[in-house]
């Protein structure tokens, strides 16, 4: 629980530091980007502090772009 | 967009050499060591020889585009859409990049230095490091990086002279014993780490350089100059640990620095030595971060790139927690995928980008010279 709260208060703070700023140069896209990548970023921290097992992105790089190596380095074997 | 910083070519060639001594510095010889034993400093030299045709294709790109991004050269050389979604990929590639790095630093330093504490506390103060770096700009980073580099270069000297007294000439023998294909092999290993992320540095290198020849020799001089620190990084591991010793290490170089023992009066001096590569990984950690947070900006088309970089930052350090489960997956990694990663878009990609662009220059010339003859 304290996890989260740290959290949202770390969140709090980011959207006090650009949203203000972001809003008086009436930037909407970047608004729109930067909340959109903030709410990623909070749902997989606080899911994270729940202890649940987020598969890594690594797992996905490591199916696609291993066969390639596996010929290149097969050549030199 | 605040693209009007422009930085000389002297800073450009210290950020290269920070940049491609990086972590190639701190992990790399133990897997050569594993691979090819007392002939890894053949496979550094030979990685230096692959590495520059690779840094001539970056500085033909920065010819071809000049005054581009990378991420904008591909939307010109690829069209809008394919172009976008190359870049996206080219983005993630960064970003994955800067996630591993925080990832050995956060590893580096609670199996190393500080066990007791929480990896998380590391990650997040590494990452705030960065994301402050990067809202600064891309100038401040980069006079930083003339104020630390003396200081790389210092503890460096420091840490070769000092070490001459652990030199055993009989760990180097016999030499050339693994033969040319496990070399070149690991030579291009040695490259992955090494050269091929310099691919990143084309989100700096012909649009924020005010002048573009010397910086393309910076380029190579830069390269040249890390190139050369490796070599004898590599060199002395192997004749002070042995070839055994180096590869059982997770961290070789920072064993050297523990056997460091100067008339017993200068001992455990390897915190002090450890500054060397945190601050070499941190400008390739802030590179990496930089050149994902702007290429997302400029595929986006957004006007300012800095609010993007505490969301992003904070996704960083989540990411860099479940991105290796453990150290063995890490070396998996680091030997097998990131190679293959790195290659593709630090050979293919700019590869391909400059073959069209040297298509589509040909064209305009030809309908040029025929618009000439009609008139």
């Amino acid at each position: 629980m304290k996890a989260v709260l740290g959290i949202l208060m770390v969140t709090a703070g980011i959207i006090l530091l650009e949203v203000p700023c972001l809003l008086e140069k009436k930037l909407k896209k970047e608004l729109w980007v930067f909340s959109m990548l903030l709410t990623f970023g909070v749902i997989i921290s606080i899911l994270m502090a729940f202890g649940v097992q987020l598969p890594s992105p690594k797992n996905m790089i490591t199916v696609i772009y291993k066969p390639l190596g596996d010929i290149i380095f097969g050549i030199l074997q | 967009m605040p693209d009007n910083w422009k930085i000389s070519s002297g800073q450009f060639g210290i950020l290269v050499a920070l940049y491609a001594i990086g972590t190639t510095i701190l992990i790399t010889i133990a897997d050569l060591a594993s691979e090819v034993k007392q002939d890894a400093w053949i496979s550094v030299i030979t990685g230096i020889g692959i590495s520059m045709p690779l840094i001539g294709l970056y500085n033909a790109i920065g010819d071809l585009y000049p005054n581009m991004s990378f991420v904008k050269a591909i939307e010109a050389a690829l069209g809008k859409w394919l172009g976008k979604a190359v870049s996206i990929l080219f983005i993630f590639f960064c970003f994955t990049g800067a996630v591993a790095l925080v990832w050995i630093v956060g590893n580096f330093i609670v199996t190393q230095m500080m066990p007791e504490t929480p990896v998380l506390y590391i990650n997040i103060l590494f990452m705030a490091l960065v994301v402050m770096g990067v809202r600064l700009g891309l100038e401040t980073v980069v006079r930083s990086a003339e104020v630390l580099f003396p200081w790389v270069i210092v503890f460096f000297i420091f840490l070769i002279l000092s070490s001459t007294s652990n030199l055993k000439a009989e760990n180097i023998q016999p030499v050339f014993e693994s033969g040319i294909k496990p070399i070149l092999r690991s030579a291009l290993f040695f490259a992955s780490i090494f050269s091929l992320p310099l691919v990143v540095l084309l989100m700096v290198f012909p649009a924020s350089l005010n002048k573009l020849k010397e910086g393309k020799k910076a380029f190579y001089t830069g390269t040249l100059i890390a190139g050369i620190i490796m070599v004898i990084i590599a060199v002395f591991s192997i004749l002070i640990l042995g070839s055994d010793f180096t590869a059982r290490n997770m961290y070789p170089t920072y064993v050297l620095a523990k056997k460091i023992s100067v008339g017993k009066i200068i001992e455990r001096v390897e915190a002090v030595i450890a500054g060397l590569w945190i601050i070499t990984i941190f400008f390739k950690a802030t590179l990496y971060f930089y050149a994902a947070v702007l290429g997302f900006a400029q595929t986006l088309n957004l006007r300012d790139y800095r609010s993007l970089t505490l969301p992003l930052g904070m996704i960083v350090v989540s990411l860099s927690l479940v991105f290796f489960p453990n150290a063995t997956d890490f070396i998996v990694w680091d030997t097998k995928t990131w190679p293959s990663f790195a290659i593709v878009y630090g050979f293919f990609l700019p590869l391909l980008i400059f073959i069209v662009g040297k298509i589509r220059n040909k064209k305009e010339k030809t309908t040029a010279g025929h618009g000439k003859a009609d008139a």
